[in-house]
């Protein structure tokens, strides 16, 4: 029906335009809500027709039907009460929260996800949403098959052949159903019943380690959440001093009155389960969440952890071969100003094997220990080095009286520098051996192959180190770094 | 009963003729001490030498003094003009570092875009051992102002160099207090010469010499010498080379100073 008919018929009809990026939104922030009883939460799959326009609606049509969140509260009902009792009551809660935001929904517990699926959509009494254990066969034998999260063309199949009810094909011989209709329908209906497992992928991978703070009434003043912070870690700590791990990336999150869910993380760049440098960190980050019109939830979590038997602030170790960073707090000073100025930004200096000068001074993580004596050794094997490196070699003037003599004068950045003093040539060619991505067009910029340094001294006592392309007959001269 | 007035103990500093008397030598170091308000540092650990005699004896304590802050700026060639460089600079900066042994050196700079120049470790390796450097890049001055002043307070740290153009004041003199209170030297490097900040201890002003044979020579001026003893000229200024055989620095002599001098050298060589 166009929409013209529907006014006619209906003058005071209420319209508005479908958004389905607008709907998928919502499905998130209500999937980020939920995180809040499990941290395995998936968007129904089947719903994923709300997110993109065009796309035909599935089994049940249309949004509402097939908009759904998944909920794996396997282990997550004893917070509510004992075995099944805390179960449906978990259900309550989430319907009764929901239903404070304005939210209507029909939530549904059950084995297995399709059978869930099912009862959701398609159960007539309120007390069947709740399955209890082992009871998907006989809840869902009274469904529609529609419950089957089946295509169209099938269910009108079904339908034809007069099988209506899910339980109907219980007694149907296997083989013929999946030679007519295909593997689909046995699929389903095993997953919904429990022998075929169903596993729910979660938005985000769910942390190993994770601890909950509810409060009874909202908070929102800073103090408050570092307080409740700070518990929040110590519980967390004891976690991870009994499994023996430590942190590499906590993320705390808020979760607001108004539904809403507000992150931040920190970073360290080694196991950490010390309590105080933590939550030194976090008082770092906690400036930038925004509680809103309160907090009524907050979740630490480990997104991150690695294995560490907590031997720290030992004696470093003598004649050791590497050199970390110290226990003696420097690893925390890394951490902090990562954690302000970018992890990127805050690095150590490795050297690589490589004669090319651009190549031989590499960035490591601060984790990354440092061969004692390398850069030693490095610097004993080449000839002077310059004390700063230009990132990108700068092309200069130069004038010499023949195309392979020294330069006598060169500019640069339109200063004349009057050379005096020269040392070299010191020829350096390209790492021939070193694969490098064909086909790629150079950039202008890039240093040519083969290069003859010259360390130069001009009239003012400014010493530079220049290079010429030693692969054209051309004389093209560059300046690539200062000296001391 | 006897009047107690407040002079009664403290020494006559004046005679009748109102010219000075000397103090006592402990309490002129007690002076200098308040004065320099280090008090924390354990004394004869406050200074690390250079190893020149000619500078260390102008210097408080016979060398460089860990609690403080000091500045190396790159001046001006011996012809007048602006440097093209501050590799000099940067090269006398790395030797000041090289003497504060044991522990990380926390080196904060800003990238300049397109035409970055970072020190470049293989050169560094002779003053110390680039292993022992943990690099931060900050995008705006607060932000290197900041991390320097963290790594001030971490014990693990020894010593601590910012490369900047800015010369804040209010910056200034919280790296000294910061290193005053911990005892770890503050350096900043700067690459043109900057104006002129009070609370630094030891202001060098450092620019490449002609050299003999294209090694590290420098013209270093100390321009600011806090504590430490004023020196006859009106500016210290030596020429000194570095040498990678001796392994370092040492004066070249006047003589052989100047374009006379290499002539001199010439004629000896």
């Amino acid at each position: 029906m166009r929409l013209a008919d529907a006014r006619t018929l209906v003058p005071d009809l209420v319209t508005t335009s479908v958004e389905p990026q607008a709907d998928r939104r919502l499905i998130e922030t209500l999937a980020s809500w939920c995180d809040r009883y499990t941290p395995w939460v998936a968007i129904d799959p089947l719903g994923s027709a709300i997110a993109e326009e065009g796309v035909e609606a599935c089994s049940a049509g249309g949004f509402g039907g097939d908009a759904g969140l998944l909920l794996d509260v396997t282990g997550c009902g004893h917070l509510f009460g004992k075995d099944e009792a805390g179960e449906r009551a978990l259900l309550a809660d989430l319907v009764e929260r929901l239903a404070k935001h304005d939210f209507t929904c029909r939530a549904a517990m059950a084995d297995t996800a399709g059978a869930a699926w099912a009862l959701a959509r398609y159960a007539e009494k309120q007390a069947d949403l709740f399955c209890p254990r082992n009871g998907q066969r006989a809840a869902l034998a009274a469904l529609p098959v529609d419950g089957l999260r089946l295509d169209k063309p099938i269910l009108e199949t079904f339908l034809k052949l007069g099988l209506r009810r899910i339980g109907d094909l219980y007694p149907l011989p296997r083989a013929p159903l999946a030679r007519r209709f295909g593997d689909l329908p046995l699929t389903r209906l095993d997953q919904a019943l429990g022998a075929l497992d169903e596993p729910i992928e979660p938005r985000r991978p769910p942390p190993a380690f994770r601890t909950r703070l509810a409060f009874a009434e909202p908070i929102g003043r800073p103090e408050d959440i570092a307080a409740a912070t700070s518990r929040l870690l110590a519980a967390l700590c004891t976690q991870f001093e009994q499994a023996s791990v430590g942190a590499r990336k906590l993320e705390i999150a808020l979760y607001r009155v108004d539904g809403s869910v507000d992150r931040t993380s920190i970073g360290t760049s080694r196991p950490n389960r010390d309590n105080p440098k933590l939550m030194k960190l976090f008082e770092e980050k906690l400036g930038e969440l925004d509680p809103g019109f309160g907090v009524e939830l907050m979740i630490l979590a480990a997104p991150e952890v690695e294995s560490w038997s907590g031997a720290q602030d030992a004696l470093p170790e003598t004649g050791a071969t590497t050199h970390p960073l110290g226990e003696d707090g420097t690893i925390d000073l890394a951490d902090r100003l990562a954690l302000r100025l970018g992890a990127e930004n805050v690095v150590r200096l490795a050297p690589r094997d490589s004669h090319l000068p651009e190549r031989v001074q590499v960035t490591a993580p601060v984790s990354q220990p440092v061969p004692e004596g390398a850069w030693a050794r490095l610097a004993s094997m080449k000839g002077a080095r310059p004390t700063r490196l230009l990132q990108r070699p700068e092309p200069v003037d130069v004038l010499a009286l023949l195309p392979d003599d020294p330069p006598r004068q060169f500019q640069w950045r339109r200063h004349a520098h009057k050379v005096v003093k020269v040392e070299g040539p010191e020829r350096l060619a390209d790492e021939w051996w070193r694969p490098r991505p064909n086909g790629r067009v150079m950039p202008a910029n890039i240093i040519p192959p083969v290069r003859d340094y010259y360390r130069v001294e001009d009239d003012d006592g400014g010493r530079f180190w220049l290079f010429r392309d030693g692969s054209h007959n051309a004389a093209k001269w560059f300046l690539h770094g200062f000296c001391a | 009963m006897p009047a107690i007035s407040p002079n009664a103990s403290a020494p006559p500093v004046a005679n009748d003729r109102g010219t000075p008397l000397p103090l006592p030598a402990e309490l002129r170091e007690q002076v200098r001490r308040l004065e320099r308000g280090h008090s924390a540092q354990p004394a004869g650990q406050a200074a690390k030498p250079l190893g020149l005699p000619a500078i260390d004896a102008l210097l408080p304590d016979g060398g460089l003094l860990t609690s403080a802050l000091h500045e190396v700026e790159a001046g001006p060639a011996p012809s007048g003009r602006v440097a093209a460089h501050d590799g000099a600079a940067l090269g006398f900066t790395a030797f000041l570092m090289s003497r504060f042994s044991g522990g990380t050196l926390l080196w904060c700079r800003q990238r300049s875009g397109a035409f970055d120049a970072p020190p470049y470790a293989a050169a560094l390796s002779v003053w110390f051992d680039p292993a022992r450097l943990l690099m931060v890049t900050a995008r705006r001055e607060e932000d290197l102002f900041w991390a320097m002043e963290e790594g001030l307070r971490c014990p693990g740290i020894a010593a601590v160099l910012g490369e900047t153009r800015a010369a804040d004041p209010t910056a200034g003199r919280r790296l000294s207090l910061a290193a005053e209170k911990s005892g770890v030297p503050a350096l900043l490097l700067r690459p043109q010469p900057g104006p002129a900040q009070s609370v630094c201890a030891t202001r060098w002003r450092v620019a490449s010499a002609p050299s003999r044979e294209l090694g590290a020579r420098w013209r270093v001026e100390l321009r600011r010498n806090r504590f430490g003893t004023p020196s006859a000229a009106e500016i210290a200024s030596w020429l000194v080379e570095w040498s990678d055989e001796t392994h370092s620095l040492s004066l070249v002599p006047q003589a052989l100073d100047g374009p006379a001098g290499a002539d001199l050298e010439r004629l000896a060589g």
